[in-house]
């Protein structure tokens, strides 16, 4: 059957003003969810752990090649450059003998020490190991996916290492996967001790790879190479977990070069502290916390 | 019979072509890649897929998919929901609207014209998340990066989309 032209006409501005109607409901359905996600984040969480949750096993699939081709280069490398690495290890070997014997001396002095002093123990970290799926690194937010949920016991607001040191958090965390924020994340913000003098200061992402420290109590006193370490301030990270050194003084700030070099993380560990920290609840709660409130029994 | 049922069904999987790999290179946008100095400047892989599927398929790539993929985005990356979804759409209208300019022109021109609405979408990107996330606006400079980088990349991807276009839907007409 054949419609008349005119026929045939109105359907067509039928059909567009449909789609145009339907173009604009979902510029506002867009605008809307922004609001919805300003004003219910618990509601926003609750669907991105949905989606991270399903989507996760595709990502895996996904990252296996270049896991593969990562290592392979690896490989490659630690064989070429076999030879100097062997030397080196036999000299930090013999180096690390005599840390050893060191820290022996120091354990059995701190133990005596300890029982003279009647200190209540930490207790103990359980960890978790889950493999990297996704980097969702962009110029917005800095994040990976792990392939550990709250089934393996991975919550909201754990600790995230490698051997290295720091990775991040745990910002959400599905049944089955869990986004960790990266301390090189806008949100992040560490309290930290900086060198051996151990100021305090707050070591703020601003997702480049360097993030910096704000609130340095004695800005004068940070020399690149400096040692930053987490101060265990606000309960948020246990005391000393290594994060990186400071890279870069300057008049803006300081920089610091994390010790995670993030294009080569592939397994992350969990750790659970047994912490309650403020940051267990929500991120950018700790946005305008300057490092005083120093715990006393530390 | 069977091979009529079977034929429909080979037309229908190839009109999803454009939205299957509009979603697979969102989430290759995700997978670690390993390569130093890159995981922090990731390209806006998905606003590539959606803008060659403007000119080439506008019939296969409707707003509603768009729509969606955008969505999943920002859910995975964890960017402020919404946000990615409606720099996607915007890209996909303003593309529709000039269909006539991008009609039959070299590929030049194209990949000039994506330099341009990339620019457009990064920056209104910006400010959304900008206005919108809790931290505020982040550094202009990370976003100009990841800008130059999904200009830089658009001739591989383009090439791809291209092939996938050329493969998978040439037939179907």
């Amino acid at each position: 059957m054949r419609l008349p032209t005119g026929q045939i006409s109105r359907f067509g501005t039928l059909k567009s003003l449909l789609q145009r109607f339907a173009y604009l409901s979902l510029i506002g359905l867009t605008g809307a969810l922004m609001l919805i996600g300003k004003a219910d984040t618990v509601l926003v969480e609750r669907a991105s752990d949905a989606v991270t949750d399903a989507v996760t096993p595709v990502l895996r699939v996904m990252s296996e090649p270049a896991a593969v081709v990562a290592d392979f280069v690896n490989n490659l490398r630690e064989l070429a450059a076999i030879r100097e690495e062997n030397a080196e290890l036999r000299e930090s070997n013999s180096r690390l003998l005599q840390w050893q014997s060191l820290a022996q001396k120091l354990e059995s002095e701190n133990k005596s020490l300890r029982g003279l002093s009647a200190l209540v123990p930490e207790p103990n970290a359980t960890f978790v190991t889950a493999r990297v799926v996704a980097d969702t690194g962009g110029a917005f937010a800095q994040s990976i996916l792990i392939t550990a949920g709250e089934q393996s016991g991975v919550h909201k607001g754990q600790v995230v290492l490698t051997g290295e040191g720091l990775v991040g958090r745990v910002m959400q965390a599905g049944l089955y996967s869990a986004r960790v924020l990266l301390i090189t994340d806008i949100n992040s913000r560490i309290p930290v001790l900086v060198g051996e003098a151990g100021n305090r200061a707050i070591l703020a992402g601003d997702n480049s790879l360097r993030p910096r420290l704000l609130f340095l109590s004695n800005k004068s006193a940070a020399a690149p190479g400096d040692k930053i370490v987490t101060s265990g301030d606000a309960e948020a990270f246990p005391p000393g977990i290594p994060i990186g050194q400071v890279s870069r003084v300057e008049e803006g700030g300081v920089e610091v070069e994390p010790f995670v070099v993030r294009d080569k993380i592939q397994h992350v560990r969990v750790a659970d502290y047994g912490l309650s920290g403020i940051l267990a609840q929500s991120p950018p709660a700790l946005k305008a916390e300057a490092p005083k409130t120093e715990k006393v029994e530390k | 019979m069977q091979g009529t049922l079977l034929h429909r069904m080979d037309g229908t999987a190839r009109r999803f072509v454009p939205f299957g790999v509009t979603l697979i290179l969102m989430l290759f946008a995700m997978t670690p890649t390993y390569i130093p100095g890159l995981s922090h400047v990731t390209p806006m892989y998905a606003l590539m897929a959606v803008y060659f599927w403007a000119i080439y398929r506008p019939d296969l790539l409707g707003y509603g998919a768009t729509f969606s993929i955008g969505i999943l985005e920002d859910l995975l990356a964890g960017t402020p929901l919404g946000s990615g979804a409606l720099i996607l759409l915007l890209c996909q209208r303003v593309v529709f609207h000039q269909q006539k300019f991008f009609n039959n022109k070299p590929f030049g021109i194209i990949w000039l014209a994506f330099a341009l609405v990339a620019a457009g979408a990064a920056l209104l990107r910006w400010i959304c998340v900008g206005l919108v996330a809790t931290s505020g606006f982040t550094p202009i400079g990370q976003m100009f990066t990841a800008y130059l980088m999904s200009v830089a990349m658009y001739p591989i991807i383009g090439w791809f989309l291209a092939k996938a276009h050329m493969k998978l839907l040439a037939q179907s007409e």
